[in-house]
């Protein structure tokens, strides 16, 4: 081998690319865990296929994770890739179509079985080269052959992990503990034994043939916080405990179903009630059902699941009955891609359901976010007594990172919710009262206060009322609820403090972290480049349009279609509210996230054509 | 806030006023003004406290059965009062559960959650206001609209026979079913006492008539078409009519004589089938909190650490 070339970063990004059922993203996150026990950032997505198993060798098998490790804390998985491992070159040949890697990016493929003819492997490697990319082939050694031929060719991911893990100086012993707590109660011991011995075949290999490495600092513990991996999903679950909510019903749906399988295992010893409902209507009835009874209750859904939805959340409005539903967009429209990214449900979200709307919609900008979003839905549902949308999406629930461990605050009323939560999410205080159309607002059980609530309209006392002067109230009372949360919104961050200048970008919920990224980009280049990601998209906050005025060009960052005919939905809300000419630059529906790099360049091109 | 109803005095026994609100906006003659007094006599006779009770409806003329007794309810969407009811069963098993619902909205637009009520057997009753037809949009064939009759929809007569829905809750597995008519007062009472005894789901179909958009059904003049089921763990016959038809005994825990009776072109009003011992999801999923060992909310990160 030639010298190893060792690249001290300050950060990378690898992937590494199986069939599905193959164990890609189990052999990931043991990495991730040790990468994180040894004190780097980590931030981890899962490429998950539509299938459970899909045909092998084929481009739909695809499955696989792209793995971001840092000194520093990371808040998107970045923009391309310095090392693909893939175990052969169909699912490589499908990879390299997204065009995430770096110009300089170096790829192994495993030449895998000599039987299969080399065309295939003789064309993709060209198209590698063709592309600029190293490439690197090589062959599982012939003792590891052997021990995966007696597991039924199970368990290479155990050896790409010894190579990555080798490649990223992850010392061997801080792997196997994680290995260890992974599969050791759930191998029989010689199995287990296999995939250690695996594992060590790997490093060895990348350490004996593997000419380069990358060594990244380990710095997170650097900060003295408590840190905790998790993904945005179970970040959800836990915050959904932590806000005291005690019923969440749901109906399987990608990929909001993992907040369910998440809360089974530990909702009932914290006295909450996970509900599978025959269908998403009846998720949200029987949610709404506790609701009623004074018991926090909440539904989460994606995409389709929101449109059944739709007729209980303008009951829940017009009824007055406290809700929250979390929506994990995915792609769409119909079954779409139901295991990619997507921010295209903003406006079903905002203007769906039926006649006027009066609802809060939240967007998290991250896995943090999911865990405090919770408390601050619970409060404001409680408080307006109408619909609060926790708004995530796939990338946002799939993809795990190292976060200081958050507060935990163990609420038990809204009016417990803490200046923390209030202050993370930039809201104040709402003030007290707020009018209800209906006075009277007792729980069941309440003795001498029993009412009757309706989707009717109705006057104060609750008496079913059609007409003219009570309609007219009971719409103006309704939306004052929301407009009083628009008018306790804080300013939003403007990223590197530039309040003014000559392209502002602005993005929603997930879209944060990229946002951010480029934004310092441009502004290291001396650009007059400021940017925003909002949070609260309905209401949105009062100043937007007086923020827009002091910048040139006004520019959304969206995962939802759009093009020169058609304005994708934060653009055409921003337009709508602010009168702005906002124009998207990006409002791609490829299913993949937003890079830093990508608003860059567009902003770049913004700059060349003298837009801006 | 004007007082909308006047009180009783604490502790004094539950009377219909106590449960009256506004007069019904029914027309004359309307099966559910029927219904409506038979299941505020039954709230009066088990003297149930009106605060720990919940009516949920769904939309159509039964629909607005909440709003005329004076208790806690919810008036919901079009088919769906199940599902809310299912919120409430699992979130508060201490209150009293009554789910009012018609043919268009238990068996059409809500046959789904119908289907999975009856299933999952959470602890409420629930009544099936049947009166044959879509009435409060005005006249369009229902599920069990008979074969034949003419409404706005199918001018030519509705084209299919009728889902039987006694058999349609036996098939699902009904842990307990009974019938009752909406013009057999006393007979509609001892009805809901048995529903309300049973733990489950109490499915209990009632004829309810429509003099509006179809005066000839249901002829409550006489009583030769139907019969009693009778047994001593069952429900009595009608006093009124008690010499006047036919009375069958029948063991209500025989399921295979209530299936052939559902089967029947005969009416019959009574207790077909109950079982005590179909088990309650409502009550399993509470118990996994019983069982689950604490957790206090502060370690909920625990298992997430690095």
């Amino acid at each position: 081998m030639e010298k190893k070339t060792v690249n001290n970063v300050r950060v990378g990004r690898f992937e590494l690319l199986m069939d599905a059922g193959f164990g890609a993203q189990k052999a990931g996150d043991i990495l991730i865990r040790a990468f994180a026990r040894m004190g780097k950032y980590v931030f981890i997505e899962p490429m998950i296929p539509a299938e459970i198993s899909p045909p092998a060798r084929t481009r739909p098998a695809l499955s696989g994770v792209i793995i971001r490790v840092a000194e520093f804390d990371l808040e998107n998985i970045g923009n391309n890739t310095d090392v693909i491992l893939a175990s052969h070159e169909v699912v490589l040949d499908r990879r390299l179509d997204d065009e995430e890697h770096n110009p300089n990016c170096r790829v192994l493929l495993d030449m895998g079985d000599k039987a299969l003819p080399t065309s295939g492997y003789d064309r993709v490697m060209k198209r590698v080269k063709d592309s600029g990319l190293s490439i690197y082939p090589f062959e599982i050694v012939p003792e590891a052959q052997t021990i995966i031929r007696s597991l039924a060719g199970k368990a290479r991911n155990m050896y790409y992990l010894g190579m990555l893990g080798c490649i990223y100086n992850a010392p061997e012993e801080f792997v196997i503990n994680e290995i260890k707590l992974t599969f050791g109660t759930k191998l029989r011991e010689d199995v287990f034994k296999k995939n250690i011995d695996l594992f060590h075949y790997g490093y060895q290999d990348a350490r004996d043939n593997v000419p380069f490495a990358y060594e990244v600092q380990n710095a997170s513990g650097k900060n003295g916080h408590e840190k905790i991996l998790i993904d945005g999903n179970s970040a959800l679950g836990m915050g959904v405990v932590d806000a005291g909510i005690k019923l969440v019903s749901g109906y399987p749906i990608t990929p909001a179903s993992s907040i369910l399988h998440t809360l089974a295992k530990v909702f009932p010893s914290s006295g909450g009630i996970l509900h599978q409902a025959e269908d998403e209507i009846s998720a949200i009835g029987t949610a709404i059902g506790a609701y009623y009874s004074g018991v926090p209750a909440l539904t989460c859904t994606s995409g389709p699941g929101l449109s059944l939805k739709q007729e209980f959340i303008g009951y829940a409005t017009a009824a007055e009955i406290p809700i929250i539903i979390i929506d994990v967009q995915r792609s769409g429209p119909s079954t779409g891609m139901p295991t990619k990214t997507e921010q295209s449900d903003l406006l079903p979200v905002i203007y769906g359901s039926h006649g006027d709307n009066a609802k809060i919609v939240l967007g998290v900008y991250d896995i943090v976010d999911c865990f405090y979003a919770p408390q601050l839905a619970r409060y404001l549902a409680e408080k307006l007594r109408l619909p609060v949308f926790i708004m995530s999406d796939f990338q946002t629930a799939n993809s795990y990172k190292v976060i200081d461990k958050p507060r935990i605050f163990e609420m038990k009323d809204s009016n417990d919710i803490d200046d923390f939560v209030l202050d993370h999410f930039g809201l104040q205080r709402l003030p007290e009262p707020i009018e209800m159309v209906r006075t009277e607002q007792a729980v069941p059980g309440t003795p001498g206060k029993m009412r009757r609530i309706t989707g009717l309209n109705t006057d104060q006392t609750g008496t079913v009322n059609y007409f003219s002067k009570a309609s007219q109230r009971s719409h103006a009372v309704r939306n004052e609820k929301v407009h009083c949360v628009q008018r306790a919104l804080k300013k939003p961050e403007l990223f590197g403090g530039r309040e003014e200048g000559d392209v502002l970008i602005v993005g929603w919920g997930s879209a944060k972290g990229a946002v951010e990224e480029a934004v310092s980009y441009c502004q290291n280049q001396g650009l007059a480049v400021g940017g925003m990601c909002l949070r609260f998209v309905n209401p949105l906050p009062l100043m937007l349009k007086e923020i827009f005025s002091r910048f040139k060009k006004v520019v959304t960052v969206e995962l939802a279609y759009g093009d020169p005919y058609k304005h994708p939905p934060l653009a055409m809300i921003l337009r709508a509210e602010t009168l702005a000419d906002v124009q998207a630059i990006i409002s791609r529906v490829t299913g993949r996230p937003i890079t830093p790099r990508s608003i860059e360049t567009k902003v770049k091109e913004l700059f060349h054509a003298g837009i801006a | 806030m004007p007082e909308l109803h006047e009180k009783a005095p604490a502790g004094a026994p539950l009377t219909v006023k106590d449960l009256n609100t506004e007069n019904p906006r029914w027309c004359v003659g309307c099966g559910d003004f029927g219904v409506l007094m038979g299941f505020k006599r039954f709230l009066v006779e088990e003297q149930i406290p009106p605060h720990e009770t919940v009516n949920v409806s769904g939309i159509g003329c039964s629909g607005r059965v909440p709003f005329y007794v004076n208790t806690y309810g919810v008036h919901a969407i079009h088919g769906r009062p199940i599902t809310i009811a299912m919120g409430v069963a699992l979130a508060r098993p201490d209150l009293k559960l009554f789910i009012h619902a018609g043919d268009g909205d238990a068996l059409s637009i809500g046959g789904n959650h119908l289907v999975h009520g009856i299933h999952k057997n959470f602890n409420c009753v629930f009544i099936l206001y049947d009166n044959q037809l879509y009435a409060l949009t005005k006249s369009q064939s229902s599920p069990t609209t008979r074969k034949g009759h003419p409404t706005n929809t199918q001018p030519q007569g509705t084209a299919l026979d009728p889902i039987a829905p006694i058999r349609f809750a036996l098939g699902i597995g009904a842990s307990f079913v009974a019938a009752t008519a909406d013009w057999l007062p006393d007979h509609m009472v001892n009805t809901l006492k048995v529903a309300y005894a049973h733990k489950g789901f109490s499915f209990v179909h009632v004829l309810q008539r429509c003099p509006h958009f179809d005066p000839e059904n249901f002829d409550n003049k006489t009583s030769a078409w139907f019969s009693f089921l009778t047994h001593e763990k069952g429900i009595p016959a009608d006093k009124r009519l008690a010499d006047k038809t036919e009375i069958v005994t029948h063991d209500p825990t025989d399921h295979e004589e209530a299936f052939r009776l559902a089967n029947s072109q005969r009416a019959y009003f009574g207790l077909f089938y109950r079982n005590p011992d179909k088990p309650c999801y409502d009550a399993m999923i509470r118990q996994r909190i019983v069982n689950a060992k604490p957790m206090s909310r502060a370690g909920i990160l625990d298992s997430y650490k690095i």
